[in-house]
Order: C-alpha cells, then structure tokens, then sequence
C-alpha cells in the first residue's frame, strides 16, 4: 500500500490536531493503531513493535507510577510523561511520511496543493540542507579525530575550544555549501515567475480515498 | 555570443580587484578554454558570464558584460539561467535533490517545461551522458567523478546554448575524462558556445578553439601553452608503474617479490555499504618509504580504502603495520590524511596556529611554508584563503605531522604546475622519513611526477 504524499501530509495534520487538543487522551489509541497499521504497510515490522512497547512504556510512567509511588517528584515526572505520550502517538504517524517520501516527492505533492512558492521553496532548500550538514559535521569529526582532536577526553578538558574547533570549520563548509547550492539552484530557475512543472506529478489512489473518508468521518464524529 | 569589455571586478572584503581590464569576445559555437595559474581569475571571468557576478556574489563592478547582445546586469538571473548551463566547482554541493533522474529534471520542472517532454529529455540525457548505471543511487553516495558527470549532465538537460565549465575535470579518471570530452565535442558539434577553466588542458586539445591564458586578472596575450604555471597540452606519459604487491577482487593483481616487513598490510579487508560490497582486499602490502598510487574507475572505492586503513571506517578483516595488528583507534593515531574538501580540516585562526597544532614550536614550520609558498600568508585565517591555498596548508599540516600513514585524497584538483611539484616534493619528504604515503589520484600529470608504485582498484561487479 502506498499513499499518495498529499494524504501522508493530512494525516500528520488531523492526528495531531485530534490528539493535541484537549481531551485527545481519548484518541491515542487510536493514533497509535493507525502508526502501526501504516508501519505494517510500509513493511517496517521494528516500528510496527516498538512504536506500541513506547507508547506502553511512557503510558505505565505517566499513569501507573504515581499510583504505585506517591511523591511529588513523580507527579512531575508522569505529566511530563503525558504529554511525551502524544508526541509517540503523533511521532508514529510523522515516520511514516518521513520514511517513504522523498524530499522531490513532497515538494511535488505540495506544489500540486498549490501551497504557496514560498513555503515549498524554502521546506525544499530545507530538507536539502538539513542531512547535508550531517555529512558535513562527520567529515569534520572525522577530520578531528584523525588531528588527535577528538575524542570525549579532549573535550572534556578544553570544552570551549574543543566546541569551536568544530563549530568553525562546520560553519565555514556549511556557508560554502549554502553558497554553491543557491548560486546553482537560482541559476536552475528556482524562483523563477514561471510556474514550476514536476515531472511525476503525485496521483491520488483508491487507498488514499479510503483513508480520506475515514479522516472524515472521524473528524465529523468527534 | 559573449562579450566582456573592460572588466574590473572586486569582490567585497578583498584588498584589491580579482579582474582587472579584463576583455575577451567568444563568438558563436566556439570553445575556449580558459588557464592560467590558481588565482589568476579563471573562475571570476565564469561567474561574471553567467550572471553570478553581479547577481549573486557582493562587488564593485566596472565595464560591461553582453550575452547574446544583452546585458547581464539588466537580465535577472533565471532569465540568464535559460541561455547558459553552469557547472561549478565540487559537484557535491550543487546538487538540489537526492537522486539523478530528479537532479536532472530540477532546471526543467522551474522551467515549467510540460512532464511528459520532461521525462522524455531526462531520459535522453541519461543515455547522451552514460548515466544509466547511476540511475535510482543516492547522489551523495556516488564517488566525486561520477557526481562530476550528474552536474554536467544536469546542467545542459535545458539545452542551454552557452556552456560554462569551472574545472570540470578535477576529479575524473582518465575513462571519464574521455566520455566527458566525448559529451564536450557533442554538445559542441550541436551548435553550444562552450567556456572551459581548466588546469589539465590536454584533454581538451583537438576539442578546443582556442586557449586563453589569463594572468593576474586579466588575459596575458605573450603567454604560450607550457610556460611556467601552466600545464603542458601533450597527453602526460607515465613509465610502466609497478603493480604493489595485491589480491582480491577489487585489486589488479601485483607481483608476490619477498616483502619488507615495514609498512602496511592489509588482510581480508572488506567493506560494505547498505548491502552492497564495495571494497573486497585479500591480501595487500603498502611498503613504508614509498609513494604507491591508489587509482581505478570513479566509485571503484578508492577513498573508502582510504578511510580504512586511517581507521575511520568500520570494516572487516585487519591491517597490521611493521607486521603488528592495529585497531581501527590506534591507526587513527598513526595517520593524517588530506581530504578532497580541505575546508573541513582547518580548525584554528591563522595558517601558522594551523602548523602548530602538528609540529608544536618544533621547527620545520616555517620551511614548510615556504616550500608550498604560504610564506606570506602566515598570519592570515585558514577561512580567507583560497581553494588552492587551503590545499597547499593541509598538505603542510600533514607534512608536519610526523605520522606513520599519510594519505592524500585527490591534493592536485584546481592546481597549477608549480604547486604540483611543491605537492610531490612533501610527499618524497614524508617517504623518505619513513611514512607510507598513499596518493588517490586521477592525475596522469601527479602520477607521473610521483607515483613509485600503484595499487589499480577494480570496480565489483554488482550482484
């Protein structure tokens, strides 16, 4: 089953909508059921398991410790808990669109909402830069090991040195990086007047329907 | 087709102009190739062609720019982006999304060309650049010169008809720099007007119109090809290079000779990247003392050998040193090594501070220097330096560093004729104390000057 990135995208929205709100307590498992079922359908089995163990493990913290253990400190604890109970509810649903859009794939669908150019230009460049600079940043480690710079020991003796010894030259390849990728993107056409066009332009499947009216109706219910 | 008249262009911060009464008239389907020595102003004259300059790049700007009888300044820049394709230096970094197919159809889609004419031009410039082993592979998982051919190629999917190349051989191996010239005289032949900067020129001889030998930021009209700084037009012949001693799929087998116990040895070394198999060693001997050459195709897993053997990648099989097992921690202790992208190995404020963190107040640092002629730039910040000079102070650092493993990654890309013989100079020096030097090249004319022996990698077949 594959959904079409335009219903991942709704999806994410109304689930943390429905279960942010107050009282959405009520609609975790159902948050939770839907993660997995999207995780059995994406054959990632792991998250099919570990998401419910989470989401069981943070519920016994947030609701049958203070029972068990009356302090002050774990009624803090457990509402902390609560709320990081919809975030695995929220998070399960979010993977999803994570794992199986590309980030062409998601400019494309939301090019087809007719989300406004400044949005999908900027979450495109976004989702171009972020795991840039992580290749970034692990070339630099790797450069600081390799200089007898890294390593916990180094650090802990010179934090602040230690932290611009990495920040610089991270910073410096990332602005560099930022440069090269604008001067040719701008010169590619991005922003330009005219409307952009995608080359597999996203399509709406019988699943997407069926998951749309069942958004629907849950919506209308509650 | 382009004109530039009078140009004086200096970027903001810089003490003085990088063009400086710069003319030159590219008339209608011609290729000329710019050269000159690192910082003549090869890659300023590009960008003042397509527009970066004054578009995009902050600068005083004097004279005119015409393209096609139009005035850059007064285009904006996606206007200017129709009519010419541009590739920059370091493919890596301009690639806007994760795949080829989409990287090619990026300037398309903005465009606004119809989809359906879209995967029809995809397609064909998939077959017109060899692209169809690369197809559906992760772009910054592809090795530099395979990158290298994706920019090329999406940068000329919109049949732009002016061309414009900053060092579009750097990386490449000897197959590729010929399918990329074989693309060159293509488009060529199709009708484009084609401006190349370039240090390796030989390739292009046959292809190109004309040579323009730029000097001190403007064009030196007494210069002629193979003068001082600049590299020769003959296709550079390297002797016979013995084979090192090597077995296992992904070597060119080398001769077994009685072997010194001194140096590296590889056992079993294989190395695996989602799945796929990307380095496979038997057995190989890296003797100390010696210069031996890494070489084989693009994404023949040169530069992950590399990041094996100074321990940085996880890997099985082992690598003794003078005949003791090192652990991957104790070999990154052993070794330096010189990245394709320098700039990610500069960690302190000024190029002697750099130099220090290696050699202490030992001496040696101020030699160093002057042999890579950095001399004058001891107290500037490593970030101000230009491409070729950063090189040149990594290459410095590694000299100073006193390890056992040295490994320089591509040290030649964007270098003139001079610096390549400074380059050869340290790495003699660091054989001769003792390091085993490994050299990951492409360059024919490096290899040449340097290599004693070679270890051919061979790309594995895929399953």
């Amino acid at each position: 089953m594959s959904l079409d990135p335009r219903t991942k995208i709704v999806l994410v929205l109304v689930t943390s909508v429905i279960v942010m709100a107050p009282g959405g307590v009520t609609f975790i498992p159902a948050a939770l059921a839907l993660g997995v079922l999207l995780a059995l359908g994406e054959r990632a089995w792991r998250r099919a398991v570990a998401l419910p163990l989470t989401a069981g493990a943070v519920a016994v913290v947030a609701y049958l410790l203070p029972l068990a253990l009356p302090y002050p400190v774990i009624g803090v604890v457990a509402a902390v808990a609560g709320y990081l109970l919809r975030f695995v509810a929220v998070g399960g649903v979010a993977l999803h669109l994570m794992r199986t859009t590309t980030p062409t794939q998601l400019t494309a669908a939301l090019r087809a909402a007719r989300v406004p150019r400044a949005i999908t230009v900027s979450l495109a460049v976004m989702l171009r830069f972020l795991p840039a600079i992580i290749t970034e940043a692990r070339a630099v480690h790797d450069a600081m090991r390799l200089r007898g710079l890294g390593g916990g020991r180094g650090l802990l003796r010179h934090p602040v040195l230690g932290i611009e010894r990495f920040t610089v030259p991270l910073i410096a390849s990332s602005l560099r990086l930022a440069d090269d990728l604008s001067a040719s993107a701008l010169l590619r056409g991005l922003g330009s007047p005219t409307r952009p066009t995608t080359m597999r332009p996203p399509r709406f499947g019988v699943a997407d329907l069926a998951v749309l009216a069942a958004l629907t109706t849950t919506a209308v219910l509650r | 087709m382009i004109e530039l008249k009078g140009v004086r262009w200096t970027y903001s911060g810089a003490d003085g102009p990088t063009l400086d009464d710069f003319s030159l008239q590219v008339r209608r389907g011609e290729t000329v190739v710019l050269c000159g020595p690192s910082g003549s102003g090869k890659s300023t004259a590009l960008r003042l062609m397509n527009g970066l300059i004054p578009h995009f790049h902050d600068g005083t700007l004097e004279g005119t720019v015409h393209l096609d009888g139009q005035a850059l300044a007064d285009l904006p820049l996606d206007q200017i982006g129709r009519l010419t394709g541009t590739v920059l230096q370091h493919p890596r970094r301009q690639f806007f999304t994760d795949e080829t197919e989409t990287e090619l159809a990026f300037a398309l889609e903005n465009f606004g060309v119809p989809p359906e004419k879209i995967r029809e031009r995809v397609a064909a410039a998939v077959d017109d650049h060899g692209l169809g082993d690369l197809a559906g592979r992760s772009l910054q998982r592809l090795s530099g010169g395979q990158q290298q051919q994706v920019a090329c190629a999406a940068a000329t999917v919109h049949r732009p008809p002016v061309l414009l190349l900053d060092e579009p051989t750097a990386n490449l191996s000897a197959a590729a720099v010929e399918r990329f010239t074989a693309t060159l005289r293509l488009l060529r032949a199709q009708g484009a007007t084609i401006v190349i900067a370039e240090h390796r020129l030989y390739h292009l001889y046959g292809t190109a119109d004309r040579f323009v030998v730029m000097r001190d930021g403007r064009i030196d009209e007494s210069a002629t090809i193979g003068d001082d700084g600049l590299r020769g037009l003959a296709r550079p012949t390297r002797l016979q290079t013995p084979l090192t001693c090597a077995h296992g799929p992904s070597v060119a087998p080398g001769a077994t000779a009685p072997l010194p116990r001194a140096g590296l040895r590889l056992r079993g070394i294989r190395c695996d990247f989602h799945g796929r198999r990307v380095l496979d060693i038997d057995e190989s001997h890296l003797p100390a003392g010696t210069i031996t050459a890494v070489t084989g195709p693009n994404g023949a897993g040169k530069s992950t050998l590399a990041r094996i053997l100074t321990g940085l990648q996880r890997h099985q099989g082992e690598v003794l040193l003078d005949g003791r097992p090192l652990t991957r921690t104790q070999r990154q202790r052993v070794s330096a090594i010189v990245m394709q992208d320098v700039q990610r190995q500069l960690f302190t404020d000024s190029v002697e501070a750099e130099l220090r963190l290696e050699a202490g107040q030992g001496s040696g640092v101020h030699e160093v220097l002057r042999d890579l002629d950095l001399e004058r730039y001891a107290g500037r910040h490593p970030l101000s330096l230009s491409g070729g000079q950063q090189q040149r102070l990594v290459v410095a650092a590694a000299r100073l560093s006193g390890r056992r493993l040295v490994v320089f990654d591509e040290p030649s890309s964007g270098v003139d004729q001079r610096h390549l013989h400074s380059i050869t100079r340290v790495m003699r020096d660091l054989a001769a104390e003792g390091a085993v030097v490994l050299l990951i090249s492409h360059d024919e004319e490096l290899l040449a000057l340097a290599a004693d022996q070679e270890l051919r990698l061979r790309r594995l077949a895929r399953p």
